[in-house]
């Protein structure tokens, strides 16, 4: 009796599902589905540090200032305009005229000044215990205090001058909230963003997808599509099929394999542009055998990087040849600094052969893939084989990406595959992380060889503070002539950005510090091309 | 009677403390600090100390286990590191979509593989005898994320009867009856070929034995037709072996559901505990390993009690 009922329950299920209509899902041609490989975990612009998190804010949520399209050059935003005194110490904002949040609170400089004060007041109702807050101790250290002058007028001080702080103010930790968030939400403001952004927040259906519609009071352009739907699609396969069905309309979190084949694909379109970050190997060294310095510049010269970016990153991303990405400030001009030249590394490491014949070198790498580096297991073994040119044999050992950095902020490690992704888009974003000696501290380093050097740390705080680009740009250009005389970290590759939307869509643009914009996306009108693009 | 009842039931409580060690001391060797993990890219030495000790993480590891246990047992479940979100109100959200998922594909699977188990028991056709073996074989060998995936290229994208993955509409609002099982069939069709695959084999192996195979020659020489036999004879046969497999297999099952709720981008606990343990979520990660646990331990001792009720006999030989 139980069986039959099984049968005929499972063969009306097969009915029901074929008389429906196709898998349009959401057929409206009002939505825009963005599909990407895992959830957000918080939606509080102040304690959020994962993609995800802040792919989906930035339809949500905007700060005073932003990155202008395509560039790392700051422009206006919500504040109409902005000042800095000569002393580098104030910085004035006054705020756009007109703009509210999406629970109708006018923006004004009160306003705006409590996403700051949240999170620098220990005593703020909304200094959320169980949240972490971490970029406030990291970026906005500097900040003494953040005033609303006049109504519309907002100033933020600083202890001493910080030359990156107008950019760290573009980006998410600075996005401004609405001031009735706590007192509406209590602590579920963490998952109830209130911005002024083009799309403002309707549901999130957990590790499934988060709903956002269009914000009809939105200040400036408003989005072409009525909803925006950020879906979760864990498997790689799936997330493709989908966007080839149209189930999804744009995606990310691309195989480079996959990359190769859409290319090609008439249906889709595909965006991708240098990533604001770089794949490194850094030694640890606190080590004695590739403390030597002899030791780092042979296996630096035993590097063939243009080999190493086709392998490691299969033509999606490029060559590394300092620790910053090209464009940046103080970006250097000499050209000896990722050279290949297998002779000259088989001659340095000759007298030091010895130390490598009882132990191999152990290269630690993380299992999964990172935006600099696709496929790290496989450009593991790429350098190990290039080690094993120069005569030391190397041992690759991979671990989970927690617990390789576990590792390598306690220095439990030889050397080590890693990189870094910026924050701001500015050079003491990259340089201050890696050479910095208070950046070098057991269990939270960054600075992962632990490289101490006083000239290096005098250079850094004096750029950090330096106004003018051009002295800036010297002190930087000198900081990294002394990373190339000791080489604690050999820059490798920066991986490629990458987005791929349907071809019926337009609009987009890919930027710089990896901001993804959908609320500029919009259907192509008709099938030839769009000449504004 | 009682005293085979507090013997089984002793055995599946001394089950539940050999695996909740188990658990405890696998979450407590994965390497990653989980307090410094969750301060991302700046961590501040003395809050990660602060915070370890606010959790109690600096105590001797039976202390730990005890207090684990406690709160385990008393409810207390915290919350996610990374979400922030209550680990009890989780668990509501994302065992409905699991416990959805799994239990259709338990009843699709056993429908399917009992009946074809049945109907080669009659000896209807022998072809009927080679899919019950095929069944067995590709059910157990065939890995699950590539039946998803084939699924979902048919179902979804050349047939385009079915949504590609995902659990629900995106619309706003409550989900029909209609959508339901629009967006279960494919993942449950991939989910039911380890219970179809189990079922067929151990209850085709049962049916074919010899004096059965006499007995429903005998039946059938009586003049009884095939409907009769099968109701009143073979499905209470088959009944024993198969709700043993069901119980034994439901932790199998679970795990098999983990593979299809990432092809299916179905968000069900699954794979709400594989990213608490990657993230390194581990309080999480104990306690709804444990839960899970518990689940596969009671559904195994009801089967358990099930089976010994049908067959007293062969429940006092075990025992």
């Amino acid at each position: 009796m139980r069986s039959t009922f099984a049968l005929l329950l499972v063969s009306l299920l097969f009915l029901v599902g074929c008389s429906r209509e196709p898998a349009g899902e959401v057929s409206s041609s009002q939505t825009f589905i963005f599909a990407r490989g895992s959830d957000a975990q918080k939606l509080d612009p102040a304690d959020v540090d994962d993609g995800e998190s802040v792919n989906t804010l930035t339809q949500i949520c905007e700060g005073l200032v932003r990155f202008k399209s395509g560039t790392l050059e700051i422009e206006p935003w919500l504040a109409e305009s902005y000042s800095i005194s000569d002393d580098g110490l104030v910085y004035s904002f006054d705020i756009r005229k007109g703009v509210r949040f999406h629970d109708g609170t006018p923006l004004d400089a009160k306003a705006a000044a409590y996403s700051f004060l949240r999170q620098m007041d220990e005593d703020h109702p909304a200094h959320l215990p169980e949240a972490a807050f971490a970029y406030w101790s990291y970026l906005y250290q500097d900040i003494q205090d953040v005033v609303a002058v006049e109504p519309m007028r907002l100033e933020i001080r600083l202890y001493r001058p910080n030359a990156a702080m107008l950019r760290s103010l573009a980006i998410f930790p600075a996005w401004l909230i609405s001031p009735k968030a706590y007192e509406t939400y209590g602590t579920e403001m963490q998952r109830h963003p209130v911005g002024t952004g083009p799309y403002r927040f309707v549901e999130w259906r957990p590790n499934e997808a988060i709903l956002l519609e269009r914000n009809p009071d939105y200040w400036g352009e408003a989005p072409a599509f009525e909803r925006l739907v950020m879906k979760v699609v864990p498997d790689n396969t799936t997330r493709l099929l989908q966007l080839k069905s149209g189930a999804a309309h744009g995606m990310d979190g691309l195989q480079p394999a996959e990359v190769a084949a859409l290319r090609t694909d008439p249906a889709v379109t595909v965006y991708e542009d240098a990533g604001l970050n770089v794949g490194y190997l850094a030694f640890n060294l606190e080590t004695p055998r590739v403390a030597i310095p002899e030791v780092r510049k042979a296996i630096s010269l035993a590097i063939d990087r243009e080999r190493f970016a086709t392998v490691a990153l299969e033509g999606a991303g490029r060559p590394a040849s300092f620790p910053i990405p090209q464009g940046f400030l103080g970006y250097p001009d000499f050209e000896d600094a990722s050279i290949f030249d297998l002779v000259q590394a088989r001659e340095l490491i000759a007298p030091h052969l010895g130390l490598f014949a009882e132990r191999p070198l152990e290269i630690i790498v993380m299992n999964a893939p990172r935006p600099y580096l696709p496929d790290p297991v496989t450009a593991a073994t790429f350098l190990q084989g290039q080690l094993e040119a120069l005569g030391i044999p190397a041992k690759v050992t991979v671990l989970d990406f927690k617990t390789q950095l576990d590792r390598l902020r306690n220095g439990d490690f030889e050397a080590g595959m890693i990189g870094w992704v910026g924050d701001n888009g500015d050079t003491d974003n990259f340089l201050s992380v890696f050479f910095g000696s208070w950046s070098a501290v057991k269990g939270a380093a960054t600075n992962y060889s632990f490289y101490r050097n006083e000239r290096m740390d005098t250079l850094l705080l004096e750029a950090r503070q330096e106004i003018d680009p051009e002295r800036r740009a010297t002190l930087y250009r000198d900081a990294l002539r002394l990373w190339h005389r000791d080489l604690p970290i050999l820059p490798l590759c920066h991986g490629d950005n990458i987005v791929v939307l349907r071809s019926e869509f337009t609009g987009f643009a890919l930027q710089k510090i990896g901001d993804l914009r959908l609320s500029e996306v919009r259907r192509r009108r008709d099938p030839a091309p769009d000449l504004k693009e | 009677m009682t005293a085979a009842l507090a013997k089984k039931l002793s055995f599946f409580v001394g089950l539940y403390l050999f695996a909740s060690l188990a658990i405890f001391a696998a979450i407590d060797a994965v390497p990653g600090d989980p307090i410094a993990s969750r301060f991302g890219k700046a961590i501040d030495p003395a809050r990660v100390a602060l915070e370890r000790e606010r959790l109690g993480l600096d105590e001797s590891w039976p202390i730990r286990y005890l207090i684990s246990q406690q709160q385990f047992l008393a409810g207390d479940w915290g919350r996610s590191l990374t979400t922030g979100r209550e680990t009890l109100e989780d668990l509501q959200r994302f065992m409905p979509a699991t416990v959805e998922l799994s239990l259709s594909a338990l009843a699709l699977g056993v429908a399917v593989g009992l009946s074809v188990a049945l109907a080669a028991a009659l000896g209807a056709h022998p072809w009927l005898t080679r899919l019950a073996q095929g069944i067995g074989s590709i059910g157990l060998i065939v890995p699950i994320f590539w039946i998803g995936i084939l699924l979902l290229v048919v179902g979804a994208w050349w047939l385009g009867w079915f949504p590609m993955g995902g659990r629900s509409d995106l619309a706003i609002g409550e989900r029909g009856f209609v959508e339901v099982l629009r967006y279960l069939a494919l993942p449950t069709a991939c989910l039911s070929f380890f219970p179809m695959a189990s079922v067929a084999t151990v209850t085709f192996a049962r049916l074919q034995e010899p004096e059965l195979q006499a007995f429903v020659a005998a039946l059938r020489s009586r003049g009884y037709g095939p409907w009769r036999i099968v109701w009143r004879h073979l499905l209470r046969i088959a009944a024993a072996p198969t709700i043993t497999v069901v119980g034994t297999s439901f932790g199998a099952l679970l795990g098999g559901a983990f593979m299809t709720e990432t092809v299916f981008s179905w968000p069900g606990i699954g794979r709400y505990l594989v990213s608490a343990i990657l993230g390194r979520d581990l309080f999480v990660a104990q306690n709804v390993l444990t839960f899970l646990v518990l689940l596969v331990i009671a559904v195994a001792f009801v089967a358990d009690l099930v089976v010994w009720k049908l067959d007293p006999k062969k429940g006092g030989e075990e025992s």
